[in-house]
């Protein structure tokens, strides 16, 4: 009997056990772990649209973290604002046996200021919570509940959030009144989803389960094309009192300018200033440029964002006293100082920054940023509102080459930033220098930049003091020992913008000197320094950015040398860009030539390995020497 | 001659003002004040900081005690566009239980030229957020109106603070040149602080004044009628100004620029007559006895702690002896325990508390490694010190400000052992070289003084290869290299972060065509006290090139000049002391001679053989020998040493990138 009892106590405790470990690392199948540092072991969400003035977010998520490098994900935050609101949060950790640890306690979440670092103030704040464990591999397990006093912005289902990071079994439930549409937009979801209809509602619900791990990627596509995303986006919806409609981007046009409508109305000074600016000017040209000049003079960026005022411009008064503003409180003042000219802007969407394409054929809110289109009888011309050195007419990398939504009262619709591609985005540089007896190279430097590739330098030398561009100049060219004697840029202020940048450098041992040897890298400045792996390409490529370099170089070398070997003339040309160089040596003078293409495009992954060889024959090149040999 | 006269006496005018104070009187601002485009400190500044003027004073307040009433008044000329940046300020508050630092008023105006006339924009209270940061510390932000280039802004705020304890120390120096930063404080004489000061910079004013005074403190916090009581004494006001204050400047190898700024800073020392006498800052043994009984610190170190005793057995095993034992502890703290904070000399949780959710501060973790030491029977007292990232702390002083880190000291056999469990790879016995920034302090009786100099951190590496004609007419190679310590601890991190596949593939990368190498090994990877060593072999193809150009020292020179700059402002101050060699023996090629040996060089750094450089180059028969070794004998370098270690440093990256050239024999 009493062996008995303690079989069945045993079997208890082991039921228990059993019933308390859904999350055993033990249970992870095998190819769930290759090239992974988290697990996610479930995830639930559910969306649920109460009505255009109410949606509840609720997810629920467990992820084994296999070792440190999956720490990161381990974290949880939150943000919150007057948009949206945090119900609830829970939270739980598990041993790699997936014994409960120890449950969240509220009081462990750290409650902090999101304000972000380019505003002066928002109403972010965020909720944070670690559970800092470190014997892998363990469980975290969270659960939140989100309530959105709006319906602009639905959620979009993102199992697998992160490179090295495997999905067991995830699953999105959107709970919509039958009578209102969700619409979505589908990436990599193969087969349908489960629906029903319960109490006059429609539950809609995707799954999956066991999605590898994806390793980082050199020149990867976006990532909606590597794995599973599903957008999501409201038909009607409504915001802080304003109605919109998303169905199609001319109706979410029409909603932003309800929100930016009558908000152009300009102090009587100001309206005079225009008038006293433009008279005498001819041409819309003209005016636009001399008004942008004025904003640039006048304005500066800071960012208050209340509430709705993340989305709704202060008045173009508020600028005007202030002289500061976001960018959509200067793209209005700034579209408002054009009106008061009689010339007709337009303030228009954009998603700013690298690698930022919308997905044109869903209509959301995929934007972060505001410029202004001012379309003339030939060409539309761009300004970008929030800074004080750009030329009129060129809105640089950070806009340029993507799709836009113009807001206007009737709708606008996706149009096309300017283009800036191979042809236009150029570095021509011309070396002339002269080694002495020592291999101390002086040299001149002269470089053209013009469009996305002057932008860098157009930031630096406008955001930095001139002794702060020479400490800079001092530290980023790939040169053993050199110093920067003088240097000057001339900047060409233009829809096509142009730098003209002339140094002169020391450096010393250019050529290295071996007894009678003198060697001598003729590519001075322009080495690539990209080297790819030959490895099993998965995915496509992408490169959103061409550009053209050209590089001549003389150097004149001490008398008495003779060549003994010179470097071959190298062509390489392929579908992603061309290459070429070329040495010679004409009396005392090493000559070289180099032009690199770069395309952009994608490309499918089965040219990868051309790829491959393409960088790695730069790469060599880049490099080659030229050897001179004293006579006799 | 009329004109020249005017110009000498307008000249001699300009002087005269400039050795006086500024007009500081809030909105006297002129018309040629604003005209002003570039002022002679710093022809390239973006803004200029016309004064910058500060005092603390102590007042009687309405709890019963003293507050601080902290003023600032401070203008600015916003010169271009890139000083748009001094238009924002934004002023920090603290708040801990009923105490709290609140702001009296913010006055803020702009000042453009508009016409020849000066107009004044004012920053309207709509204008100023304050933003909660977390629990205690929230600031309060404004950006100033209708600011263009060229325009003047300033600011004049009041914060009452109940921090007494806490005087704000004054920065004479920032990012900005300042024509004028200007101090006071007024102090009763029954507070005492002690002034500390630092930087390179000579004040303009040091002044110092007594003068009677009378302090009222009322008690409202009662609900019985509130009575005044006044105190007359003598206050002491002192004052202090630096002129014409130029920028600081970031440059590399530098601990932290905060050790280099012009500064007062203060801590309280003691109360005195006509307040009961109390002494604040005691001696260090007093500060350590009162840290040892103190509740955030090491009151709990003095407990039985016997619940530790599960853990110490787990951790200690069957080891036999002290040094088995903390080994064993130092190992079962680092590999359970999560560092959440690397900034901290006091507990925010009690150890059991670290224990039991297994992560803590630097400060909980090497204290409950203290802690554990200690029930073993092994003596470990905390040490305090401040990291590089900080500035140093004070020998003489018991400042606990100056401080931000805890290790641990232990006595084993005679010897004491610096350990630190909160990084995940470290060896016993040895600290992260951050810990390595001059003074610190042991909290036991005595108050031991420790100091830790990165003079004292040598990071030897050595690297040899061999490269040899084999049987098959091919040219294979070996290299071995032991990393330096702390190469060694990244090295470690990197291949737990990357793995050992992608380390390769990046090696591959740094060799050029025609070098195959073998996947490395590595030993000792998992031996945290010792460096680590790295093994591989490779094969290189010849081309069948008549002549060969070799570089001797493969992947391992240097190739740019660590020292960049054409100039220094601050000293070097490199985290350890350098010491590398490296060697090569190799075969001629077979069928190929020598033509070309690099030349030989040994040279020292300075007279004083602060470091010294060796490129040696000898050859024997069919046997090519190389050996390059650089040493640097301490890691602190003044601004006017820097020529010559810029000056060596070339040299070694010129010597490192001869070539040997062989040739096809006829």
């Amino acid at each position: 009997m009493r062996y008995l009892l303690t079989a069945v106590t045993l079997a208890f405790v082991n039921f228990c056990y059993a019933s308390e470990t859904p999350y055993a690392a033990s249970a992870i199948p095998a190819a769930l772990l290759k090239d992974a540092n988290v697990v996610k072991r479930l995830e639930e969400v559910r969306f649920e649209i109460i009505s255009t003035g109410e949606t509840i977010l609720h997810r629920k998520y467990a992820l084994t973290v296999l070792n440190e490098n999956g720490n990161d994900n381990a974290s949880f935050s939150e943000y919150y604002d007057k948009l949206k609101q945090i119900k609830s949060i829970d939270g739980a950790l598990y041993d790699g046996n997936g014994k409960l640890i120890k449950r969240l306690k509220s009081k462990e979440i750290q409650d902090r200021s999101g304000v972000d670092n380019n505003d002066l103030m928002d109403d972010h704040r965020v909720k944070m919570h670690n559970f800092y464990y470190k014997e892998y591999p363990y469980t975290v397990e969270y659960e939140v509940e989100i309530q959105y006093n709006n319906s602009l912005f639905f959620p979009h289902w993102l199992p697998q959030e992160d490179e090295n990071f495997s999905v067991e079994k995830s699953s999105f439930t959107l709970v919509a009144p039958a009578n209102y549409v969700v619409r979505n937009k589908v990436f990599n979801y193969n087969g349908q989803p489960l629906v029903s209809t319960e109490k006059n509602k429609t539950v809609t619900t995707w799954q999956v389960s066991n999605l590898t791990a994806i390793k980082s990627t050199y020149a990867a596509p976006a990532w909606q094309e590597l794995t599973t995303v599903i957008f999501f986006g409201p038909t009607e919806f409504e915001i802080q009192g304003y109605k919109g409609n998303m169905s199609n981007w001319q109706e979410f046009s029409k909603f932003v300018y309800s929100l930016k409508k009558d908000r152009d109305a300009l102090p009587e000074a100001v309206k005079q200033k225009v008038q006293e600016l433009t008279a005498g000017l001819t041409t819309d040209q003209e005016k636009i440029k001399v008004l942008y000049q004025y904003l640039q003079q006048h304005t500066r960026y800071v960012g208050v964002q209340l509430g709705i005022g993340g989305w709704q411009p202060f008045d173009a008064n508020y600028v005007a006293q202030n002289g500061y503003g976001d960018c959509k409180a200067l793209t209005n003042y700034m579209y408002s100082l054009l009106k008061a000219a009689g010339i007709q802007s337009y303030y228009t969407l954009v998603n700013a920054g690298s690698r930022n394409r919308i997905i044109d054929d869903f209509p959301s809110q995929q934007f972060n940023h505001v410029i202004l289109s001012v379309p003339l009888q030939k060409d539309t011309m761009w300004l970008e509102c929030t800074n004080q050195t750009l030329p009129a007419g060129y809105v640089s990398d950070f806009t340029a080459n993507r799709k836009a939504l113009v807001i206007c009262e009737q709708g606008g619709t996706l149009v096309q930033t300017p283009r800036y591609g191979v042809k236009e985005n150029l570095q021509l540089r011309s070396v002339k220098g002269t080694v002495d007896e020592q291999g101390n190279l002086t040299a001149v430097v002269d470089t053209r930049y013009t469009a996305i590739r002057q932008d860098y330098l157009h930031d630096l030398i406008s955001s930095l003091s001139k002794d702060k561009v020479k400490e800079k100049l001092q530290e980023e060219l790939e040169l053993a020992t050199y110093n920067v004697n003088n240097f000057t840029y001339n900047e060409k202020k233009d829809v096509k913008p142009e730098i003209k940048e002339d140094l002169n450098i020391a450096v010393n041992n250019y050529a290295s000197i071996t007894g009678k040897r003198l060697f001598i890298t003729p590519n001075l400045l322009n080495r690539s320094s990209s080297k790819l792996n030959d490895e099993e390409r998965l995915y496509d490529f992408e490169f959103d950015y061409g550009y053209t370099d050209r590089d001549s170089v003389e150097i004149e070398i001490p008398a008495g040398y003779e060549p003994e070997a010179l470097p071959q003339d190298v062509v390489v040309s392929s579908e992603f860009g061309a290459y070429r160089c070329a040495t010679h040596l004409s009396g005392n003078k090493v000559v070289y030539y180099r032009e690199r293409e770069q395309y952009e495009g994608k490309f499918p992954a089965k040219d990868y390995a051309q790829l491959v060889s393409f960088y790695a024959a730069i790469y060599k090149a880049d490099r080659n020497r030229v050897v001179l040999v004293k006579k006799g | 001659m009329k004109k020249l006269l005017t110009i000498a006496l307008l000249y001699c005018a300009n002087t005269l003002n400039a050795q006086e104070a500024p007009n500081s009187k809030f909105g006297k601002i002129s018309p040629e004040d604003l005209q002003k485009k570039v002022y002679a400190i710093d022809s390239s500044a973006d803004a200029v900081v016309l004064f910058d003027i500060g005092s603390s004073e102590i007042v009687g307040n309405s709890k019963g005690w003293f507050s601080f009433e902290y003023t600032r008044h401070k203008r600015i000329h916003i010169l271009n566009k890139n000083g748009y940046a001094y238009a924002d300020a934004e002023i920090p508050l603290y708040n801990e239980g009923n105490d709290q630092e609140k702001i009296q008023n913010i006055k803020a105006v702009t000042y453009n030229l508009e016409n020849g006339k000066v107009t004044e924009t004012k920053l309207d209270k709509s204008g100023i957020f304050n933003e909660q940061i977390d629990k205690k510390h929230s600031r309060s932000k404004f950006t100033f109106p209708n600011v263009k280039e060229g325009s003047i802004v300033e600011y004049e705020y009041k914060v009452l603070s109940d921090f007494y304890f806490n005087l704000e120390p004054w920065d004479f120096q920032g990012s900005a040149p300042r024509l004028w930063s200007e101090y006071k404080t007024a102090i009763p004489q029954f507070f005492n602080y002690i002034t500390l000061s630092q930087g390179y910079r000579p004040f303009f004013i040091k002044d110092h004044k007594e003068k009677p005074a009378i302090f009222n403190v009322k008690d409202e916090r009662t609900t019985e009628q509130s009575e005044t009581t006044s105190i007359s004494c003598t206050e002491y006001d002192t004052r202090w100004v630096m002129k014409d204050v130029p920028a600081l400047k970031e440059e590399n190898y530098t601990s932290t620029l905060e050790n280099h700024l012009s500064r007062v800073e203060f801590q309280l020392s003691a109360y005195t007559y006509p307040l009961v006498d109390k002494k604040i800052m005691g001696s260090w043994p007093d500060a350590t006895k009162e840290l040892m009984e103190s509740d955030d610190f090491g009151n709990e170190l003095t407990n039985n702690n016997a619940w530790l005793s599960d853990a110490i057995k787990e951790a200690v095993g069957s080891a036999a002896t002290d040094m088995e034992k903390a080994r064993k502890i130092y190992g079962y703290v680092r590999d359970n325990f999560s560092c959440t904070n690397y900034m901290a000399i006091r507990t925010q949780q009690t150890l059991k508390n670290v224990f039991k959710t297994r992560k803590g501060s630097v400060a909980e973790v090497n204290l409950l490694l203290t802690a554990m030491l200690k029930r073993s029977n092994i003596i470990a007292d905390p040490v305090l010190l401040s990291t590089r990232s900080h500035p140093f702390a004070y020998e003489v002083y018991p400042i606990m400000a100056r401080f931000n880190y805890v290790v641990c000291q232990a006595n084993i056999d005679g010897k004491n052992y610096y350990l630190d469990a909160s990084h995940d790879r470290l060896g016993f016995g040895k600290l992260p070289y951050e810990c390595y920034n001059g003074s610190a302090r042991v909290v036991n009786e005595a108050a031991t003084s420790l100091y830790f100099i990165s003079d004292s951190l040598k990071e030897q590496t050595n690297t040899s290869v061999i490269i040899a004609n084999d049987d098959k007419g091919k040219w294979i190679g070996s290299l071995n290299n032991t990393f330096g310590y702390y190469a060694s601890c990244s090295l470690r991190d990197e291949l737990k972060e990357k793995g050992e596949d992608s380390y390769y593939k990046n090696l591959k990368k740094e060799y050029s065509e025609g070098f195959e190498l073998e996947k490395p090994t590595f030993d000792s990877l998992s031996r945290y006290e010792d460096p680590v060593t790295m093994h591989y072999s490779f094969d290189i193809s010849k081309a069948h090139d008549d002549i060969i150009y070799f570089s001797p020292m493969m992947t391992e020179g240097y190739k740019q000049n660590p020292f960049k700059s054409a100039e220094r402002f601050y000293p070097v101050e490199m985290p350890y002391v350098p010491d590398q060699t490296y060697t090569l023996t190799m075969e001629v090629p077979d069928g190929y001679e020598v033509d070309e040996l690099p030349k030989s060089v040994r040279v020292k750094l300075n007279e004083d053989n602060d470091g010294m450089f060796e490129y040696l180059v000898a050859r024997s028969g069919n046997i090519i020998s190389l050996r390059s070794k650089l040493k640097l004998n301490r890691a602190i370098f003044q601004p006017d040493e820097y020529n010559y270690l810029r000056e060596f440093f070339n040299l070694v990256v010129s010597k490192h990138n001869e070539q040997i050239v062989f040739k096809k024999k006829k």
